[in-house]
């Protein structure tokens, strides 16, 4: 599907925040890479799709109800054989049902953890659209290390974020660390800009973690509002 | 918000004829206090005072109305409150005023009555394609025109440096700093609540303004950031723009409200969005200060080095804590530099350290060995910018003498930091400026100019930043 049809299908389902299967198709759509993921709809395709991907895999909820899947107990990570997901699985839709019966699950295989970064785009009621930048997962609440750009941005921009947080040195090689490939890193912003600079819909793009490793940069977690 | 073309706004800076409507003869009342500063200030042109019932106030004569004028003017300056002011905007447009300034507060900044006020001062000015400075603004000054449009009659030293504020009381801070600092001002824009007139409408004008030089902004905050942005970062690639964003702190919206009417918006992202750009900010007045000082006495640099020359350690050290951030480098200088430093001092085992920051300590308090350790330094090739300490002493005269032979010689950028009060160095300072060499006496205000200078000196001139 295209990224007008991904955006299209959505809107029309009455949805401004898009599945995770669906900004992932997105994103791969923008030539963005993603970690790719399938969607189950009970216990045995979860089971199923995890054997096809290979463990371990994720299993996260996917429901219009959830906006925050991780504070909803919705994600599961590491999950290494067929007993885990399906603990997995019950233990999610538990709750999920609760609140939308449509509730069903994305499966992923299990990204190797890299250096977490955010790349991101809000809307500002000023400036209009705007790139963010900076150590992503739980560091980005502990130490706000964030810099910001007005879309359009170009290469330098991208280069300049990368190296303006204080923590750019982890990315430069840190404590006798492999430094990690920036230019993927650099080349997923500057896609990012692109893209929303073309689909003035897209009103909020959070990744987060993108994993960053020394031969390339994966999304690990795509929320994409329109 | 109008998009009133840069040559539409020349008539406003430069007019021949001005109303002031609404004039007084009441002294402490603005309608008193704009007349007298137009006259204090030695406007040129013609001035006609309007209100219906006054005669003669500051010894000119008054005019019932607008209508009554003889000849078609090209200004008014209105000082009436804010429903009276709606009103003689219509009437300006009516009889073919090119521009007016609204000092009225009661606008938009006041909530939603304010607004549907200031909606309809617009739509009246947007009638007849008036520009209008404010409202809630302290007025315009035009230095190199002669034209003192505020409240606040003064004088001040002409320049280069042009200042757009939304603050009149940061506006007059600058002013003053400049004044203490010995330097001129060319035009002083206090854009108020931008109701028609915003920072980048200024900013298109200044920008084809051949008088201006350098441009200082201060904003709290505007409706519209994107185009601020944009256009001062497409000004500041013909000429140096630095800017001071206030309203920092969560929260600050709630002020800047209530003060000109916009919200300040994130400051990061208007600091990071600035840098995107390619524009200078700063984080005070005084920084905005020096920073457009030197960009206005002195030529920009080749590249991103600074030489340090002193004879006492601190200042050196507080200097490269603020140039390391600005992206400046403190290069190594090369060995001929440390043989000729040698031979100037003289000493075969001289009690200094031989690198840079050149700390030539008691060595180097006599004026001729001081200005040839600056010549030394400033003829390193690897030095792209000297910043020069010295101590205020009663016994030892500064070397400014020296510091503007050895600027002149190598023609590099060169900023002094004379360590003393502005009494015992005024002298040297007027002396020193005079010849394009800016003196401060606080380490911190040094660096920050410097750091005005590389970043326009590697932006403007293309030298790039070099990592040493």
């Amino acid at each position: 599907m295209t990224v007008d049809e991904i955006i299209g299908f959505a809107v029309a389902s009455g949805r401004n925040v898009l599945f995770e299967d669906e900004a992932g198709a997105l994103l791969k759509a923008a030539g963005i890479p993603v970690n790719p993921c399938r969607v189950a709809s009970d216990e045995d395709e979860a089971v199923r799709v995890a054997k096809e991907t290979g463990f371990p895999v994720v299993l996260k909820v996917r429901s219009q109800a959830i906006a925050h899947k991780t504070d909803a107990g919705g994600v599961r990570l590491g999950l290494t054989d067929e007993g885990t997901v399906r603990l997995a699985y019950r233990g999610i839709m538990e709750k999920a049902r609760l609140i939308d019966q449509d509730a069903r699950v994305t499966v992923h295989p299990m990204a190797s953890p890299g250096v977490e970064l955010l790349v991101g785009m809000t809307t500002d009621p000023q400036f209009g659209q705007v790139m963010a930048f900076g150590l992503g997962g739980i560091l980005v609440e502990l130490f706000k290390d964030i810099t910001f750009r007005q879309v359009p941005l170009l290469e330098k921009d991208a280069v300049e974020m990368i190296n303006s947080i204080k923590g750019s040195a982890v990315l430069k090689g840190y404590r006798g660390r492999p430094p990690v490939n920036t230019t993927a890193v650099t080349d997923i912003i500057l896609k990012i800009s692109r893209l929303v600079e073309g689909e003035p819909r897209i009103k909020e793009v959070d990744l987060n973690p993108v994993f960053a490793y020394p031969e390339g940069a994966l999304v690990a977690d795509a929320r994409i509002i329109v | 918000m109008a998009r009133t073309s840069p040559a539409g706004l020349h008539s406003v800076f430069y007019p021949e004829r001005v109303a002031v409507i609404g004039v007084t003869g009441t002294p402490d009342r603005v309608g008193y206090n704009i007349l007298e500063s137009i006259l204090y200030g030695g406007f040129t042109g013609k001035v006609y005072p309007v209100h219906p019932r006054h005669e003669q106030v500051l010894g000119c004569k008054v005019y019932k109305s607008l209508e009554d004028i003889p000849e078609p003017v090209d200004v008014a300056v209105i000082c009436l409150n804010q429903y009276a002011t709606v009103e003689a905007v219509e009437n300006c447009g009516r009889a073919g005023v090119k521009g007016v300034i609204c000092s009225a507060g009661g606008f938009r900044e006041t909530g939603e009555e304010g607004h549907d006020l200031e909606r309809r001062l617009v739509s009246a000015a947007e009638k007849y394609g008036l520009p209008i400075i404010g409202p809630n603004t302290l007025g315009m000054i035009n230095n190199d025109g002669n034209f003192y449009s505020t409240f606040y009659p003064m004088k001040i030293p002409k320049g280069k440096v042009s200042i757009v504020s939304q603050s009149g009381g940061i506006g007059l801070t600058i002013i003053n700093m400049a004044v203490d600092e010995g330097i001129g001002i060319n035009k002083f824009i206090g854009v108020g609540n931008c109701s028609n007139l915003g920072f980048a409408d200024c900013l298109d004008y200044l920008e084809s303004d051949d008088s201006t030089a350098v441009i200082g902004v201060f904003i709290e905050g505007t409706s519209d950031a994107g185009r601020f942005v944009r256009t001062a970062g497409r000004v500041a690639r013909k000429k140096p723009v630095v800017v001071y964003k206030a309203g920092r702190v969560t929260g600050a919206d709630n002020y800047t409200q209530t003060h000109t009417g916009s919200s300040a918006g994130s400051f990061q992202l208007y600091r990071d969005i600035l840098h995107q750009h390619g524009v200078f900010t700063v984080n005070s007045a005084s920084e905005l200060v020096a920073a457009c000082k030197a960009l206005a006495l002195q030529p920009l640099p080749e590249g991103n080095r600074v030489g340090i020359l002193t004879h006492t350690a601190g200042p050196s050290v507080v200097m490269i804590d603020h140039l390391a951030q600005a992206g400046c480098v403190i290069p190594a200088l090369h060995d001929q530099t440390i043989s000729r430093v040698k031979q100037i001092i003289g000493a075969d085992n001289p009690p200094v350290v031989l690198k840079n920051p050149l700390d030539a300590a008691g060595l180097g308090f006599s004026r001729p060995t001081y200005g040839g350790l600056a010549e030394a330094m400033l003829a390193d090739d690897n030095v792209d910018i000297l910043l020069a300490v010295y101590c205020l002493h009663k016994t030892w005269e500064l070397p400014a003498s020296e510091l503007i032979e050895a600027h002149k010689k190598y023609k590099k950028p060169l900023i002094v930091n004379f360590i003393g009060n502005w009494l015992g160095c005024r002298q040297d300072r007027e002396f020193l400026q005079k010849a394009g060499v800016p003196l401060f006496t606080a380490p911190e205000k040094t660096a920050v100019a410097a750091a005005a200078l590389v970043h326009y000196g590697t932006k403007l001139k293309g030298g790039g930043n070099r990592d040493c």
